[in-house]
């Protein structure tokens, strides 16, 4: 800190007395701030189907892994075809009720092609959506929204401004607010929200499959390992689960990431980020997810 | 030279905007429409509306076509004529409407506890009003109503039980067919997989067959289906399916697709074996479908000429229309691809692409088919035979805008003069004097600025200049008139730039506003004609210079060579088009090439000055693209990136002997002191 190396007691003044004085007093604020709050230790997936019913699979697999917070996708924000107009699709249907000891976190993703329109009023309709499926469905124990975006440097003030507003909208219903962040907006200003989920998948290019397995490879994580220390947002750090099945050139290519590659990649950014060891997401909570790694394997994805 | 600018060329990709012959940046097509169609996909859902819609028109007595169900329009009626029954069917028609669109839509309005209490206790209601009408005038109006009313309340048994004794006794009408989807969906909700199946498949409702089939689409699935019924009518659905899903796994578009069931090799052959079986038995009313599936899948698995045998079997075999007319479709693919090109497959290639013309196209099927067989078999296949002219015409017929003019784009400058002829000689081909016809149909609508020859004359001569050919460019050129350059996609481009300026000292960045204006210019000369008299008259003054003037005029050729360059600010002059993937193409002399020579030579010079210009000029990374000076390194462990400098690179070399040159220079230009590339080489090269 240079300015204190500048005094003098000898020639100290009145008003340098001042100075020193507010300096001393604000010194412990600004190292307060300069530290961000660190994320709890636990443990949560994602919930990314259309209907919300849990089968005695899925339902153990919370209770294994002492899950207490389900991000669950609400419904998605897209553009209406061919016009301005965003629209909601495809809501979740609550078949089943939700466990009460459960903490949902409404999570909503919005196309990038919605930030190229009018934004006006859409953080009031979606938190306000949110709310009322909460009401209509009795989904009691939520205490944040989270919003779902591959947003780019183009549309990036766009998003940031919308997510202020749905900020305060949230906080009228005592709701915080979190975002998706992608490897790619990390080199980005962060996102006004209270903390960021970093989705450490779908990393690479599908058509260069031979390469690399494009839901994660460490090697197309590396790259973006630098910006991680830097990143001035709390993080929490998602990892694949899933699987992709396509044809590609008469090839029947079944995509899934082996346990080995998500530990690597998981030791690689806590190496850069000790945050990141707190709170732990999978994504996404499915009977054939959970029956794709053994109880060893998912205690590892979850050690904090 | 800036980073910032290298990057912005490696940004820029642009796309002529408003021209007839815009190229695609990166473009790929793949022409690789699904062959097999076996019935009219035009929905259930479709057809019913638009009944429904003629019924509402029917009774108002209207001529004006209805486009959606105008309860106020139809109330009104009703009240005008007394008809108190259709105005309360009308009312709680709409009530229910209401309902279900609230319960399927998903609107910014989600529904409150109290919403669904009030939506149910109104289903209930028009419910019990429709079940008191069962015997009215419009009794079959209201059986329909009463089993909306039980499908959105999931009371799927009541339904079933409600067809079976009492809506199956209606007459028939739209409202009997609807009741009849219902119940089919009851079935299927109520474990009755197979007879919902069939009767989604007999009303052509495809979105539920697909939903119910979505998993079960497989060789056993189909033989099982043929087994239980010989005539299953949800065996086309699933045929079509799976020889579409084996079409994806044979495919090699470059695209992974998603939601594509897969169909391995051997179950391919399982299959074929089952159609052949299938044909054999004599069973099934539609061979026509099955030795047509054979077919197509021997042919896409490599066994083209029994796929030739089957096809031909096919089109002779019973089906229904949509069958046979499928055949016909998969015989022109599967022969064009087979058969010698002669006047007999000429007057064949005739006849089938009018029939493809002439059919009644609703779902586009005959276009794609057409589509198909032009881009993978026909204009290879005339091209190989030495009949360009005809593949070029069969390209324009389908796609005048990008892959024919990317073809006119790449093929000899001879062959394209050869494919103007063509439009001004007598053709003998029956082919040829078919796509003559058609295209002088399609060309009549363009605009005067850009008609085909003027199109034409423009692209000889710019192919006679990409060659340095400058009289015979000039011969071509002087018949395209200004206003052809002034509605060309890249003409803000030419208006405001010009081929005079040192590209390595100074870059002509135009605004956006400007360049994607689209708005026509003004030039008052034929800019490419310009370009061709200078560069012609430099060329013939710089054999007659020598000593310094030699070099000087070396060195402002070289100027013009690399701003004509695909790599140029003038690439406007050479090119329809700019994009990072640019390269030196087949019929194309290197400028850069050449203006790299002409600056060596300069730069021999005892002119200190131009010297200096010369070699500045050499370090020009554009004269060289992918001959930079370094590369960067990302660590394994992440953190900054690496500098590895590559001595071997062009651009290496001439900043090292710009570096030495400016060793000795008491005078350094500004454009090189200040060249952030350079200063960035020097403390490399020092090092």
């Amino acid at each position: 800190m240079k300015i204190f190396s500048n005094f003098a007691p000898d020639i100290c003044t009145a008003s340098m007395e001042k100075r020193w004085l507010v300096c001393m007093i604000l010194l412990p604020f600004f190292l307060a701030c300069s530290h961000q709050e660190r994320m709890d230790d636990e443990n949560a997936v994602y919930y990314w189907r259309t209907e919300w019913r849990l089968d005695s699979l899925e339902r153990d697999f919370i209770e294994q892994y002492q899950i207490h917070k389900v991000y669950c996708r609400y419904f998605d924000v897209v553009t209406d075809e061919g016009a301005t107009e965003l629209k909601p699709i495809a809501t979740i249907v609550f078949v089943d009720t939700v466990p009460q000891d459960l903490e949902i976190i409404p999570t909503v993703y919005i196309t990038e092609a919605c930030l190229h329109q009018s934004l006006t009023g859409l953080a009031t309709k979606i938190v306000e959506r949110v709310v009322k499926m909460n009401e209509t469905n009795d989904v009691h124990n939520v205490k944040e929204i989270q919003i779902d975006c591959d947003y780019t440097l183009r549309s990036r003030q766009g998003y940031y401004e919308f997510l202020a507003e749905v900020r305060e909208e949230a906080r009228k219903h005592a709701m915080g607010l979190s975002t998706t962040i992608r490897l790619h907006q990390l080199s980005m200003p962060v996102p006004p929200v209270d903390y960021g989920v970093l989705m450490i998948y779908n990393t690479g290019d599908p058509q260069k499959y031979m390469e690399r397995n494009p839901i994660l490879d460490l090697r197309d994580v590396e790259p973006y390992l630098r910006y991680l220390g830097s990143y001035q947002l709390k993080l929490a750090a998602a990892y694949p689960v899933f699987s992709w099945q396509r044809v590609f050139y008469n090839m029947n290519l079944v995509h899934e990431v082996s346990a080995d590659e998500i530990l690597k990649v998981k030791a690689a950014v806590e190496n850069e980020r000790d945050e990141l060891r707190h709170s732990i997401l999978l994504y996404h909570l499915d009977h054939d997810n959970i029956n794709r790694y053994d109880k060893k394997t998912f205690e590892a994805f979850y050690r904090h | 030279m800036t980073r910032k600018h290298l990057k912005r060329f490696i940004a820029i990709s642009m796309m002529t905007a408003v021209s007839t012959t815009a190229f695609p940046c990166v473009g790929y097509y793949t022409h690789n429409y699904y062959l097999f169609h076996v019935y009219n996909s035009n929905e259930f859902s479709n057809r019913m509306d638009e009944i429904t819609l003629d019924n509402w028109k029917s009774y108002l007595g209207s001529d004006e076509d209805l486009y959606y169900f105008d309860a106020d329009k139809i109330r009104d009626f009703a009240n005008s004529k007394g008809d108190a029954l259709m105005v309360s069917y009308v009312n709680n028609l709409e009530r229910y409407l209401d309902c279900a669109s609230k319960v399927i839509s998903d609107a910014w309005d989600y529904p409150s506890k109290e919403d669904l209490a009030q939506r149910n206790r109104i289903i209930n209601e028009v419910r019990t009003y429709a079940e008191g009408k069962l015997t009215s005038r419009l009794r079959s109006q209201h059986a329909l109503l009463f089993m909306r009313c039980n499908m959105l309340q999931g009371k799927h048994a009541e339904n079933v039980t409600f067809w079976e004794q009492t809506g199956v006794k209606l007459i028939e009408s739209v409202y009997k067919d609807m009741m009849k989807n219902i119940y089919a969906g009851a079935l299927l909700k109520t474990n009755h997989p197979d007879e919902a199946g069939r009767l989604f498949a007999e009303m052509g409702d495809w979105s539920s067959l697909m939903t119910q089939y979505y998993k079960k689409r497989s060789y056993q699935a189909i033989r099982q289906e043929y087994q239980h019924n010989a005539n299953s009518a949800v065996l086309p659905f699933l045929l079509q399916d799976f020889v579409n899903n084996s079409q994806e796994a044979v495919d090699e578009d470059g695209y992974g697709k998603m939601f594509v069931r897969t169909i391995t090799k051997l179950e391919a052959q399982q299959m074929i074996l089952l159609a052949g079986e299938v044909v054999k038995e004599g069973k099934s009313r539609v061979p026509a479908l099955w030795m047509s599936a054979k077919a197509w899948l021997e042919y896409m698995y490599g066994n083209r000429q029994q796929a030739l045998t089957d096809i031909d079997e096919a089109v002779k075999m019973e089906g229904t229309d949509w069958m046979k007319n499928n055949a016909r479709v998969l015989r022109f693919y599967i022969s064009a691809a087979q058969q010698p090109i002669n006047d007999q497959f000429d007057n064949y290639v005739a006849g089938e692409l009018a029939w493809l013309k002439s059919m009644n196209d609703e779902d586009g099927f005959y276009w794609r088919a057409n589509e198909r067989i032009v881009h993978q078999v026909l204009v290879d296949k005339y091209a190989q035979n030495n009949r360009v002219e005809t593949s070029l015409a069969l390209l324009n017929i389908i796609d005048p805008h990008y892959e024919y003019v990317e073809a006119l784009d790449t093929i000899d400058v001879k062959s394209v003069e050869s494919y103007l002829g063509y439009f001004n000689r007598t053709l003998s081909s029956p082919l040829d004097r078919y796509l003559k016809n058609l295209l002088s149909t399609h060309n009549s609508d363009l605009p005067d600025t850009h008609t085909p020859e003027l199109e034409l004359y423009d692209l000889i001569g710019t192919k006679y200049m990409r060659l340095c050919q400058w009289p015979e460019a000039m011969e071509w050129l002087k018949k395209v008139p200004v206003s052809f350059y002034n509605n060309a996609g890249y003409a803000a481009y030419a208006a405001n730039r010009s081929y005079k300026v040192e590209p390595w000292i100074k870059r002509q960045w135009l605004k956006d506003s400007i360049a994607y204006s689209g708005e026509p210019q003004h030039m008052t000369s034929n800019p490419k004609m310009d370009f061709v008299k200078e560069i012609n008259s430099m060329e013939d003054r710089l054999k007659k210079l020598k000593g310094k003037n030699h070099q000087q005029a070396c060195y402002d050729l070289a100027v013009m060579y690399a701003q004509a360059n695909f790599t140029g600010d003038c690439w406007y002059l050479m090119r329809n088009g700019k994009s990072w993937a640019d390269e030196v193409r087949v019929n194309e002399a290197d400028l850069n090439a050449k203006a790299v020579r002409l600056l060596r030579s300069a730069a021999e010079t005892t002119d200190p000055q131009l010297k200096e210009r010369a070699l500045f000029a050499l370090s020009y990374i554009y004269l060289y693209p992918g001959e930079e000076w370094f590369t960067y390194n990302w660590g394994a462990s992440g953190g900054q990136p690496r500098r590895t400098v590559k001595p071997e690179t062009s651009q290496y070399k001439a900043f090292a002997a710009l570096a030495e040159f400016e060793a000795n220079n008491k005078n350094v230009s500004s454009y090189v002191s200040r060249c952030d590339e350079y200063i960035q080489f020097c403390k490399y090269f020092k090092k």
